[in-house]
């Protein structure tokens, strides 16, 4: 894992807009290392827009203005390839084709050696407790593992910054508190800015982060 | 497909899928009027036209075309209908339904063979009524296949047809939420047969209206199964107007040409008539489908439909069985109901000659096939990167080659073949094949295509960012059970051509089909038994394998993967089980 320690992400006049309805206006945020800020609201205000506009995959007929930078660096203007994001969605989208390894060792960049893949992999998925699944299909594991194993999955890739799109929201309840505690560790030990976008405050809560409500437009 | 300039893609796919179909329009438009530079013909006149209308054979011909042309698709049609109105959601059913693929898979002119080695005189049916009751020792002198009415080649054509029909019919039916259907109006009262009659099959219609047409153009200009099967003098028109363009003396390719465009016009001219027929008939059945009757007398109709329909499904099975008892026969007298003696002879004696046409015939085939799965692709990514969801050029382009006659059509694109020096060539034959397996390949993609969950892609390209490595190895081998079925199909389409490669090869490389064909009528049943058997194993294997493979793909590729990699020893032996 990456220890450079510098990562802060920042978010500057952030607007959105469909068809000249107004949906968000002049949002700032900052988040510093190993740390989740939540943003809650009604669906529909554009939250997951905002996540696709950090990330750099905002669909088009939107019309989103603001700056990002990441440690002073503005990455608004690169492409999504080039921001260095790691972004979790609700369904953990585990490629059923590989095992669980392959899945990890997928995401390992390219640099890394042959071995030091397998073993990082393999280090990952000790992390989530099922070593003895190593050589499993995702769909062989339950859905609590299924959102860790992409958690790891996503850190592998080496993210400068982590984008959670209400990862908890298809899990059981009872699972949700030991996967959102798993999420939160993780981020801290990876110790890189995260963003969580949800409509639900028990997730926002357990982050132990600042939170920004975003209101339904006039 | 991290695709750039998509427009241009795809205005230039549409142009190459457009060029050979121009192509073999204007090289078969021309000579019809006397116009062919290569035979020094620069004038335009309507000679040909005139000796056309002028030959008693054409007239004779066009009846015997426009006879089983129009009566086979209703009664495939009608059979079709009847069969899923009776057996839907039955368990007895669902066997049938599973059975449907590899029947599709199976060439026509294979299942012509079987069929004639059934009914012809001397054939099995006649062998096991005979002599105990029939009283014949010899076959009769009757007329029981290639008879002058068509109607052994109705039958065939039917035997082909029907179970397509049947397989689009199942799979339109999610569009119109037929389960529910039958319940609402079950609760109302109505009659299994009569709900269909009066509720789905309406609705159906409209949606298997392009395959229908497809049936119609394929049995108006079908050589291959009237070559085996049809009557001979006069023949239907597509093999008159075949006959014609193999004429030595090639003025008769003038008559030919007129006569191929005559063809055309009588294609659209009995779609337009169809549907005239169906708009009078909807007409007609209106006001009966509201008049509250439960059920009716005309559903004794679909029942016979589907008597019939089994009949014809079961004779295509007993066609198929009958190919290697031939092919394993030593000898076999007539009334006996079963061959005197077996051997592997026949099979070892044919051996050189049924290597040569099967390496021929499979290469063929997969070249072309694998060439249309990555045309397919790329049309369908550029389909979906351009988000116009109607009239995409590719929708109504791909269906032209299949609607055209390929008699004409083919000799107009040979004129080009000759010009550019690539007549009788590998090369020729699999870009002729690929017109054909193109289509349904693409169509058979299609759903599943724009249905994959892009979002797996996206992620992974977020997590590594190699796009055409992933669009290979996370979106294709996904799509990977869809892909071996379009495979699969469009193996069998180019296994089953017989004019594409009579022609392009020009005699320098004959397939099983062409050689089954052949030699159907006159040739050695042992050896013509061995040839369509093949013929018929090869689609049904990869129809198995692209049933078989891809759930257990991915659970043997973990079982030896692990094991091969280099690094395997760092991993603790329990996390492999």
């Amino acid at each position: 894992m990456q220890l450079t320690g510098e990562n802060v992400l920042i978010i500057k006049n952030f607007s959105l807009s469909l068809a000249n309805k107004k949906l968000i206006t002049d949002l700032n945020v900052t988040i510093e290392n190993g740390q989740v800020v939540s943003i809650m609201g009604p669906s529909g205000i554009g939250k997951s827009s905002l996540l696709g506009f950090l990330s750099g995959t905002l669909s088009s007929g939107l019309n989103a203005q603001g700056e990002v930078f990441l440690n002073d660096v503005a990455i608004h203007n690169k492409k999504a390839q080039d921001r260095r994001v790691g972004l979790l969605q609700q369904t953990p989208l585990l490629f059923p084709h590989m095992s669980i390894l392959e899945n990890l060792s997928f995401a390992i960049p390219a640099r890394v050696k042959k071995c030091d893949r397998l073993e990082l992999a393999f280090e990952a998925l000790e992390k989530v407790g099922i070593k003895d699944k190593a050589n499993a299909t995702p769909e062989q594991l339950s859905g609590g593992q299924q959102a860790r194993v992409a958690l790891q999955r996503t850190l592998l890739s080496e993210p400068k910054f982590l984008l959670l799109d209400e990862p908890f929201s298809k899990l059981d309840p009872a699972l949700r508190r030991d996967v959102r505690a798993f999420v939160l560790d993780e981020i801290r030990k990876a110790n890189i800015p995260a963003l969580l976008v949800t409509h639900d405050a028990e997730d926002a809560k357990a982050m132990e982060g600042s939170c920004i409500n975003l209101d339904a437009p006039e | 497909m991290p695709l750039k300039s998509v427009r241009f893609i795809t205005w230039l796919v549409a142009i190459l899928l457009a060029i050979p179909v121009l192509i073999g329009l204007i090289g078969t438009l021309l000579p019809a009027f006397h116009y062919f530079p290569p035979l020094g013909e620069y004038h335009v006149t309507f000679a040909a036209w005139i000796s056309l209308l002028h030959s008693s054979e054409f007239y004779s011909s066009l009846r015997l075309t426009l006879a089983t042309g129009i009566i086979s698709p209703i009664i495939a049609l009608w059979m079709a209908l009847s069969i899923l109105a009776w057996g839907y959601q039955r368990p007895f059913f669902q066997k049938i339904e599973n059975l449907l693929a590899p029947i599709l898979a199976i060439p026509h002119a294979a299942i012509a063979i079987g069929l004639l080695f059934l009914l012809s005189p001397s054939g099995w049916l006649m062998r096991l009524f005979s002599p105990w009751l029939t009283g014949f020792d010899r076959p009769p002198n009757w007329i029981t296949v290639q008879d002058p009415y068509g109607l052994s080649l109705i039958f065939a054509i039917i035997m082909k047809e029907m179970p397509y029909l049947l397989f689009i019919m199942l799979a339109s039916l999610h569009a119109i939420d037929a389960r529910k259907t039958l319940e609402v109006c079950q609760t109302l009262g109505y009659k299994r047969l009569t709900i269909w009659r009066k509720v789905l099959i309406p609705q159906l219609y409209p949606i298997i209206r392009m395959p229908i047409f497809i049936v119609i153009a394929f049995s108006l200009t079908v050589v291959d199964l009237a070559l085996v099967i049809g009557p001979n003098t006069p023949s239907t028109l597509a093999v008159t107007l075949f006959r014609w363009f193999n004429d030595p003396s090639l003025s008769k390719r003038f008559i030919a040409s007129a006569g191929s465009i005559a063809l055309v016009l009588v294609i659209a001219f009995v779609i337009f008539g169809w549907e005239m027929a169906h708009c009078f008939f909807t007409r007609l059945t209106k006001a009966e489908r509201s008049n509250g009757k439960r059920s009716g007398p005309t559903d004794y109709f679909l029942r016979l439909g589907v008597v019939l329909g089994l009949i014809t499904l079961s004779s295509a099975f007993v066609s198929l069985v009958i190919l290697p008892i031939w092919s394993l026969t030593r000898r076999w007298r007539f009334p006996d109901a079963l061959p005197a003696s077996w051997t592997l002879d026949n099979v070892q004696h044919a051996y050189p000659l049924l290597l040569e046409l099967s390496s021929n015939t499979l290469i063929i085939a997969i070249v072309a096939t694998v060439i249309a799965c990555l045309m397919s692709a790329l049309m369908l990514e550029t389909k979906r990167l351009s988000k116009t969801t109607k009239n995409h050029p590719f929708d109504w382009l791909i269906y032209v080659p299949i609607l055209l006659p390929q008699i004409g059509f083919l000799f107009g694109l040979h004129i080009l073949l000759i010009q550019i020096n690539l007549n009788g060539t590998l090369v020729a034959i699999i870009g002729l094949h690929l017109m054909y397996v193109l289509p349904y390949v693409y169509l058979s993609l299609k759903g599943p295509y724009l249905a994959y969950q892009e979002d797996y892609l996206v992620q992974a390209n977020r997590l590594n960012n190699r796009p055409w490595r992933n669009y290979f190895f996370i979106k294709l081998a996904m799509l990977k059970p869809a892909i071996l079925t379009a495979f699969a199909i469009g193996f069998s389409v180019s296994i089953a051509q017989y004019l594409p490669t009579l022609i392009a090869g020009d005699g320098r490389y004959s397939t099983l089909t062409t050689e089954a064909v052949a030699q159907a009528a006159s040739g050695d049943r042992k050896q013509v038994g061995s040839m369509a058997l093949l013929q018929a194993f090869f689609p049904v294997f990869i129809f198995w394998l692209a049933h078989a493979l891809p759930p257990r793909w991915t659970k043997w590729r973990l079982s030896i993967y692990l094991r091969i990699k280099k690094c395997y020893k760092q991993i603790p032996k329990q996390s492999l089980k």
